[in-house]
């Protein structure tokens, strides 16, 4: 579904991906691990082309997207984003913040926009809150609606940057659901995440990154249990303990 | 489940509310015991006399049309100026933003007295020979002089606009743009419906009090015989001694002309706060005061 | 990706950046040409008499540092007046019903001293509300009419009232200019008194602060950190506005642009001299209003300053 091949990235003179290769395939959940720095959300938003990787492929569904030709934002609707800080539309409301890609991107009518939109709502939990400004939502309730905005241009894939690590302790538990939902339904999905539970939950592998390389890979088991690398076990007996 | 019942969850805000309609009536209040009963009885006029307004009423109604012409000739002119250096200065793009930077330190350096008198004296070597034969050949030479000294005036101002567009601008926070682009919308299509939006509505009250300071500037234009409210006031000066009333009159002039100023720029402000809060959107309303 | 578009991309800002002097110098020798062009810059012209011109906007920096140091006193005074706490008169009605009823429902006290207590804080309320709305009408009248119209206003005043002085131009426009900048100043003052968090007084005094403390050593800190750049951007505001003192006939640069009107010779020379020193004393304090707001800024203090909206320089962000 997702191919990464040997992918660089530098920022001036901090090279922040050395070198990234992993596959994902169809209705898996990766969870992408490691200490602040090594490089997850790069990667992540080197995937949708946020950032373009200085070398190195990714595929997406079969398709090699960072090439002359594509068009990135055809690449960005394959594969929804939700953000740490959300970045709900201010100025929109939550139906506004979900259907604007759809009149926008997707040229859909304003109707069928509205009833889609509705229907996202409802799935996270939110249906009574479409009329609502972001600036009136709770953190979780932001993020879900971010999430609905995401889900709504039917993406093949969804990538996660952190998404609960702007929460309070209370809001994060229903955003996880929402997620775990998302991927008990068979959504591709990668999440970088510090929610260990989460993680060992849903996860179908978890890759475990420092220093912008993949140090490790595994099941949560693997990982958690028995890691094989001092640095993931360093990492792990850290944040477990 | 909750219900997907379409309702607003609060009362959209109060164009006008008790408080406004107060401080107003205490204004209108205020301004009708200074207008008619402190400054008559410090100085003695009266600002009911119908002698005074027969000589006064065609200088303050020709006055009053041409400061309405220069307004309507430098506000619109100064918003998009304003507007377009603004933008150019947050651009990462060179090309644009440093001359953009050099015109906002340029023009907000310099005194608009001191523009107006150049522009005066020389804007007319500074307009392209075709435009002047093919557009204002049919003007006189002084009214162009004065033309442009009003587009000086309007390029003071889109000095200070650019700024608070710059302002507005770099309130909207980056990941609105990543955001925006993660949907997929082209840059431009982030810019058309998520940046440019926000910036308005965070740019408008302190744009309320920049207008406001247009208008009074426009008074400068009579430093170079533009034909305007200040000017005609003070052209009357002239003739009002030998209408015979006594020389205490003057202050009668002059707080016409101050409220009218004060009527004009007060309703500027109070008209675009107005307008501000019909855009209120909760969670957006950063720079203003 | 292709070699030139790898170049390109490496290369841009350099690229960019030449891209830019280019514009910016070419548009500056384009109205150069348009305004000079084959008549040449006369050099010995400005060489000579440059310091005619620096003198003259010596003129101006006192004038403006006068007008500047008496409207402080004048501005903090009104915005100080304007800080006033007063009660709406809705709330002091609502006050007074509670009053009522509880004394019907509880009688205590005598009757007499009941009304004369609600007279009292009715005086009280009522004199603090005509003080803070007199200081707000002077700030409002001040801000809403042009500084010229104020100019001629003190002027006329002059030439009605002290006929003697009418001839001091330097003088009525120090005045005019000091009350402008009062009323500017009176804003900034408030809105600086105002901003400081009154939950701040709270937490010195439960440290133990003095009421005078307070105010020195977490008051004030505050407040002068919020004020000093929004007062330096009135300083420049007001250099600007002192160029009307040729208005009143003061010898400044502008008279003696407005003497040379008659023919066209060193105008434009005398223009760029005058143009020269007042972006040079401009631009130099609005570089140093940054540096300060480099040097004050506290993170987090919850006030952002909008440098730039005339009239109105100091903006409260969130609570």
């Amino acid at each position: 579904m997702i191919r990464v091949e040997d992918i660089q990235k530098h920022f001036g003179a901090l090279h922040v991906l050395r070198g990234i290769t992993f596959d994902v395939q169809k209705a898996e959940a990766i969870v992408i691990i490691g200490p602040s720095g090594s490089g997850k959300s790069t990667l992540l938003r080197c995937i949708n082309l946020l950032v373009e990787p200085d070398s190195g492929k990714v595929f997406i569904d079969g398709v090699h997207v960072n090439r002359h030709g594509i068009r990135h934002e055809w690449v960005r609707q394959q594969v929804g984003m939700v953000f740490q800080s959300f970045n709900l539309f201010t100025h929109l409301t939550a139906i506004e913040n979900v259907t604007l890609g759809l009149t926008r991107v997707k040229g859909i009518p304003h109707d069928q926009a509205i009833e889609k939109a509705r229907k996202l709502l409802a799935r996270v939990g939110l249906a009574a809150k479409e009329n609502a400004y972001p600036a009136e939502l709770s953190g979780g309730q932001q993020q879900r609606v971010a999430i609905a905005r995401a889900l709504a241009m039917d993406p093949k894939a969804m990538l996660f940057d952190e998404p609960t690590s702007a929460l309070d302790p209370e809001y994060i538990r229903e955003v996880l659901d929402v997620m775990a939902a998302l991927a008990r339904e068979g959504m591709t999905m990668i999440v970088v995440t510090h929610e260990m539970g989460f993680a060992s939950n849903v996860a179908s592998r978890i890759l475990f990154m420092d220093a912008g390389k993949i140090i490790e890979e595994g099941t949560a088991e693997d990982i958690f249990q028995n890691p094989k690398e001092d640095r993931t076990r360093s990492f792990v007996s850290k944040i477990l303990r | 489940m909750e219900t997907a019942a379409a309702f607003p969850l609060r009362a959209p805000p109060k164009l006008v509310t008790r408080l406004t309609i107060v401080h107003l009536v205490e204004m209108i209040l205020g301004g009708i015991l200074m207008v008619f009963v402190v400054l008559p009885s410090i100085f003695r006029f009266s600002l009911v006399s119908a002698s005074f307004w027969q000589i006064y009423g065609r200088f303050y109604v020709t006055g009053l049309f041409g400061t309405f012409f220069y307004v309507a000739l430098t506000l619109p002119l100064s918003v998009v100026l304003g507007f377009l250096m603004g933008w150019a200065r947050v651009s990462r793009i060179r090309v644009f933003s440093w001359p953009a930077s050099l015109y906002v330190n340029v023009f907000r350096g310099l005194p608009p007295l001191i523009l107006v008198i150049f522009a005066s004296l020389f804007g007319t070597n500074l307009v392209p020979q075709p435009i002047m034969d093919r557009f204002l050949s049919g003007f006189r030479r002084g009214d162009i002089a004065v033309g442009l000294a009003a587009i000086a005036i309007a390029m003071h101002s889109s000095a200070y606009q650019a700024e608070i567009f710059r302002a507005g601008f770099q309130s909207v926070p980056k990941g609105q743009q990543e955001a925006a682009q993660a949907l997929g919308l082209r840059p431009w299509q982030g810019m058309m419906h998520v940046i440019l939006p926000q910036t308005f509505r965070l740019s408008l009250p302190p744009l309320g009090n920049e207008f406001a300071v247009l208008i009074k500037d426009t008074s400068i234009l009579a430093a170079i015989s533009g034909t305007e409210l200040v000017a005609k006031s003070r052209d009357l000066l002239g003739i009002l001694p030998a209408s015979g009333f006594p020389i205490v009159w003057i202050f009668a002039v002059w707080t016409v002309v101050a409220l009218t100023y004060f009527v004009l720029t007060y309703s500027v402000t109070r008209g675009l706060r107005l307008l501000e809060r019909k855009f209120h959107t909760p969670g957006l309303e950063s720079i203003s005061l | 990706m292709t070699n030139w578009r790898k170049f390109l991309r490496d290369r841009w800002r350099y690229f960019d950046a030449a891209l830019a002097l280019a514009v910016i110098i070419g548009s500056l020798v384009y109205i150069y040409d348009l305004l000079v062009g084959s008549r040449g810059l006369d050099v010995a012209y400005i060489t000579r008499n440059y310091p005619l011109y620096l003198h003259a906007v010596f003129t101006n920096v006192y004038a403006t540092t006068i007008a500047f140091v008496v409207g402080m006193a004048l501005g903090f005074s009104v915005g100080w007046l304007r800080t006033a706490r007063t009660v709406s008169v809705a709330k002091f009605a609502a006050s007074m019903r509670v009053e009522k009823r509880e004394r019907q429902e509880a009688p205590s006290g005598s009757e007499v001293t009941r009304r004369l207590l609600v007279v009292l804080s009715l005086l009280w309320y009522g004199t603090k509300y005509v003080v803070r709305r007199i200081g707000d009408g002077f700030v409002e009248i001040i801000r809403g009419t042009p500084l010229y119209v104020q100019i001629l206003f003190a002027s006329s005043f002059f030439i009605v009232f002290l006929p003697q002085y009418a001839s001091e131009g330097i003088l009525i426009g120090i005045i005019a200019l000091a009350i402008n900048t009062g009323g500017y100043q009176a804003e900034i003052f408030r809105a600086g008194l105002q901003t400081v968090h009154s939950g701040q007084v709270e937490a010195a005094r439960a440290i133990g602060f003095s009421r005078l403390k307070a105010m020195r050593y977490v008051i004030l800190p505050q407040a002068l950190r919020l004020i000093i750049p929004p007062l330096t951007n009135e300083y420049i505001g007001l250099f600007k506005a002192s160029t009307f003192l040729f208005v009143l006939g003061v010898q400044s640069e502008i008279s003696y642009i407005a003497q040379h009107e008659g023919f066209a010779g060193d105008v434009f020379e005398i223009f760029a001299i005058v143009t020269v020193i007042f972006l040079a004393i401009t631009v130099t304090l609005s570089f140093v209003v940054q540096a300060l707001e480099r040097r004050f800024r506290i993170p987090g203090l919850g006030i952002e300053q909008v440098k730039l909206p005339r009239g109105v320089r100091i903006a409260r962000v969130g609570g």
